[in-house]
């Protein structure tokens, strides 16, 4: 069987000291990911497990943010009241997430710093104006998730540096909707995601924001989409509309997992759907809702 | 080298890392020769020659009558040409070996698999060694359905090589994605099938080209192909047919085995036809089926006469009348873009290894009556998930008179029963079951003769049941455990060995006319599905599969293997595909070979018919790998008939049937 090193810091100095003096060193929180991709490799890097780090854990509410502790898992996210009232774009995207063991294990944290386009957080992080609190051995930064990833698996983190909480912004009257596509009903890597969030005000659009996953190298934001529901009500047409301009902004590609037309059409069908929902007064078990996991039609 | 994941050498280590050192130290030189991946490449002139003569393996053709000449007498024609992709077992674990070299020579194999005659011939052969001094145990085999065929011996010879070489055990057990590329599929294939009815919807004519793309080496192309002809048409008379099969040369991993053997394929195509024949002759196509079904007396398109357990009508009535009785609620009045479709079909399964493989088709077996009155039989046919062990354990408590719970069945091992064929075709439940009977016919002789003479009645009286003795039907004055005394106090063996071979079959194989199998098996699927018209994504709501098992001697296990089955052709319907490029496998992992999970699983209603086959232990004919074979096209003629179009290729991906959708 494989050996490796394996150093469990109890603080974040300890942890970021570790990783400068390890070079080839990785993280390792829920290992969803980092397990999956070592386990054929002979020889394992040192790897600086985090779970002890008791910064990483728990939710709080602090002066207008919503901190999410790096390690909070998907099935935390998934149930936590905070959440629930902050997040709820985050919610849907956590429900949608692998298979419950994966749930359990898998952190938001890790499937940030992981920057698959598909992966499930960054869609509903960006659509939430969230940011990342990093910290190295030298300092502390905030840099917001639409600007953390800069490539399927790049990103700019440095290497001493930890994720150490996601901190999304507590905002009055915003209603978000995640929706994806997977090859199955569960434990499929999403295909095409798209995350919405809407402020509305007398049926207005005030603002939104607007992202797409596994269409393009990292998450895009669609601002032309956005501008399309600046000043308007979410009507057919004005959906419509968006998902015009999310298809034509989408640059998806032919893969193992589905192709470059399917994907770019289905940016403009989920939009809907979710513009749809939220256009709605609350309906949670609308049954023409595929991102609503009671929506399984029997 | 002629396929991506062909072995190359072999290496044995105490340790993993000395392993991978020393394969990576093997230095290969390729000098790169024009390779083939397509069925079509390898059949045009002046292709590549993958062998000597052509690249065809094996070619196989049915005529009978005139399909030419009555195509132009049909009211109906219709003529298309389907695809169906290979299929990976995915069975729960990875192929696997332990070889442990014996004193005496004698070389001892563990391993999962389902044939271990065909292991033991072939560790023999590499080794140069006699079969008596191999010895082949099937270790617990969690799924195989045809992976675990011919392809164990390959890793058995494996192991056995490097333990003999090294005279140490060997383990040897393949990663996921090393199993994957490397070990068989279901055949890829091209169905270009032409049918012609009359006014009344009765088939007249049907010519079928079955194209199989057999990879790189022939294994058992030729035999799925015999399968695959013989299916082609469907359990439905037509008198005029011509059918041919050609098993293709290609430089993809080699195809094999696969539950259906051959006919998954075809009946995806042949179901899918009446479903367009119907079509075109305004006609339901349950009452083209119902016109056209094989019922006792009526000849196949081999011209074999169905004399007895012909329940392919039964089955389609069955399935219906549950459909009927059970609807489901429709779809939400809010969702107009989500269209309810049903789709049906009936399919046939030849039981056994059939007319091509009747030089293997004989099954030994043993049973031994211990002086505590347990019972052990050995039989060699393996257990593989399917519930053999409880249905051959049954007949064996049936048929001795003694409590289901005293009789155990040994590990299958080669040298506990002479060779017994593989456990393939469906066949284990009526060859060894009938091994079994003619065992236990033997004890009961022996018993009830030793029961007649201690209580002074003649051997006709006695009777056995559940362990209790009976003379005249009333409860004999002598236990069980009294009598085992009796025959030890005589010295009568308790043990006995049974043999069973099927009756034989006459065949032309310049015809394709004949007996094939010795009897068949039906079932009708039905499928509820709701399409998504904007996605394009299936979500299969029902399956009402009812299948003609003639008769079920454990109906728990047949309805398990209906819903293994029936999971696993939903599986074939809509999500799973090897995709190749360069003959490089792209999707060797379960992240990216989709297979259905438990969240996909529709409801599905097991139905048993039972039409009993005379030669067939209590009337049992084999039936395990029906539950697949007619799932995809009862799934694709309900994804057709809900958005009215038409579907040619599996899967069934939400890609395919949007595209469907966006260029009508």
């Amino acid at each position: 069987m494989n050996t490796c090193r394996i150093e469990t810091p109890r603080t974040c100095a300890e942890a970021s000291a570790l990783l400068q003096a390890l070079p080839d060193a990785r993280v390792l929180a829920g290992g969803t990911d980092v397990v999956v991709r070592l386990k054929d490799q002979l020889i394992w890097p040192p790897l600086v497990e985090i779970s002890r780090l008791a910064e990483l854990h728990g939710m709080t509410e602090v002066d207008g943010w919503l901190r999410l502790g790096a390690l909070s898992t998907w099935t935390e996210i998934e149930r936590a009241a905070l959440t629930a009232r902050h997040a709820d774009v985050l919610v849907e995207a956590a429900r949608e997430v692998g298979s419950p063991q994966i749930r359990n294990r898998g952190t938001l944290g890790g499937n940030v710093a992981n920057a698959s386009p598909a992966g499930d957080s960054l869609p509903a992080l960006i659509v939430l104006d969230a940011e990342l609190e990093l910290r190295g051995t030298q300092s502390t930064r905030r840099v917001a998730v639409a600007q953390f990833c800069c490539a399927p698996g790049k990103t700019v983190l440095a290497h001493d540096e930890l994720i150490v909480a996601i901190w999304v912004p507590v905002r009055a009257g915003w209603r978000g909707a995640f929706v994806r596509l997977g090859q199955r009903a569960a434990l499929a890597i999403s295909k095409v995601s798209v995350a919405v969030r809407v402020l509305r005000a007398d049926g207005i659009v005030q603002d939104s924001r607007i992202t797409l996953g596994a269409v393009a190298p990292t998450v895009l934001r669609v601002p032309e989409a956005e501008a399309v529901l600046r000043g308007q009500r979410l009507s057919a047409a004005v959906m419509q509309a968006a998902a015009e301009v999310v298809c034509a902004a989408a640059r998806p590609i032919t893969d193992i997992r589905s192709n470059e037309p399917y994907r770019r059409a289905m940016c403009g069908e989920l939009l809907q759907r979710a513009l749809a929902r939220l256009a709605e007064p609350t309906n949670p078990s609308d049954p023409s809702d595929p991102s609503d996991p009671s929506d399984k039609i029997t | 080298m002629r396929y991506v994941g062909e072995a190359l050498a072999l290496v044995a280590a105490a340790t993993l890392a000395q392993a991978r050192a020393a394969a990576a130290a093997v230095v290969v030189q390729y000098e790169e020769l024009p390779a083939l991946f397509d069925m079509a490449a390898a059949r045009q002139p002046g292709a590549p020659q993958l062998y000597k003569e052509n690249n065809i393996f094996k070619e196989l053709h049915i005529t009978r009558g005139d399909p030419a000449a009555a195509f132009a007498h049909c009211a109906a024609v219709v003529a298309h040409t389907y695809r169906t992709p290979p299929q990976e077992h995915a069975y729960l674990e990875t192929q696997g070996m332990l070889a442990v070299p014996q004193p005496g020579g004698v070389m001892q194999l563990y391993g999962s698999m389902q044939c271990p005659f065909y292991v033991r011939d072939g560790v023999a052969a590499v080794l140069g060694s006699t079969l008596g001094a191999t010895q082949i145990t099937q270790t617990s085999t969690g799924g195989a359905f045809g992976g675990k065929e011919d392809v164990p011996s390959l890793p058995a010879a494996h192991a056995a090589l490097l333990a003999w070489r090294t005279r140490r055990p060997v383990r040897l057990i393949y990663e996921r994605d090393e199993d994957i590329i490397c070990t068989s599929k279901r055949h890829a294939a091209v169905i270009r099938s032409k049918y012609g009815a009359d006014r009344d919807g009765l088939l007249r004519a049907v010519e079928i080209e079955y194209l199989v793309d057999g990879g790189a080496y022939a294994t058992l192309s030729p035999i799925v192909l015999f399968r695959g002809v013989v299916h082609a048409a469907g359990p439905y008379r037509c008198p005029n047919v011509r059918v041919d099969g050609y098993a293709v040369a290609t430089n993809h991993v080699p195809a094999g085995a696969f539950r259906g053997f051959g006919s998954p394929q075809v009946l995806f195509a042949a179901e899918r036809q009446m479903d367009e024949l119907a079509r075109q002759l305004k006609l339901d196509p349950v009452e083209l089926r119902r016109r056209n079904l094989l019922r006792a007396g009526d000849a196949t398109i081999t011209g074999q006469t169905l004399h007895a357990s012909v329940g392919a009508t039964d089955t389609l009535d069955t399935a219906l009348a549950y459909v009927r009785e059970h609807p489901l609620a429709p779809p939400p009045a809010n969702a107009p873009h989500l269209k309810y479709g049903r789709g049906l079909s009936t399919i046939y399964y030849g039981v056994g290894l059939g007319v091509g493989g009747e030089y293997l088709a004989r099954t030994g077996a043993t049973i031994q009556i211990n002086h505590d009155g347990s019972v052990v039989f050995a039989v060699g046919t393996t257990e593989i998930g399917q519930g053999m062990k409880t249905v051959l354990a049954q007949i064996v408590a049936e048929a001795l008179g003694v409590p289901f719970a005293s009789v155990e069945m040994l590990p299958t091992d080669t040298t506990r029963v002479p060779d017994s064929g593989p456990t393939v075709a469906s066949r284990a439940t009526t060859m060894s079951g009938n091994a079994l009977l003619h065992a236990a016919g033997q004890l009961r002789e022996r018993l009830n003769a030793v029961a007649a003479e201690v209580l002074g009645r003649a051997p006709l009286q006695i009777s056995l049941h559940h362990g209790q003795i009976f003379a005249d039907g009333a409860p004999a004055a002598l236990s069980f455990a009294q009598l085992l005394h009796e025959c030890a106090v005589r010295r009568v063996s308790l043990s006995a060995q049974g043999w069973h071979h099927p009756r034989p079959l006459k065949y032309d194989w310049q015809t394709g006319q004949g007996d094939t199998y010795v009897v068949f098996s039906f079932a009708t699927n039905i499928a509820e599905v709701l399409v998504d018209e904007r996605t394009g994504a299936t979500t299969v709501l029902r399956v009402t599969a009812a299948h003609d098992v003639g008769k079920a001697i454990s109906p728990a296990g047949v309805e398990g293997q209906i819903e293994g089955g029936t999971l696993q052709g939903i599986g074939y319907a809509l999500t799973e595909e090897i995709v190749q490029a360069n003959g490089v496998i792209r999707n060797p992992h379960f992240s990216t070979y989709i297979i259905p999970t438990a969240c996909d699983m529709p409801e599905l209603v097991p139905l048993i018919v039972e039409h009993p086959f005379p030669d067939g232990p209590f009337g049992a004919k084999g039936f395990g790998e029906q539950p697949l074979m007619g799932v995809a096209p009862a799934i694709a003629n309900a994804v057709c008939n809900a958005l009215s179009i038409s579907q040619y290729e599996l899967p069934l991906t939400p890609e395919r049937v949007w595209a469907a959708l966006h260029s009508a």
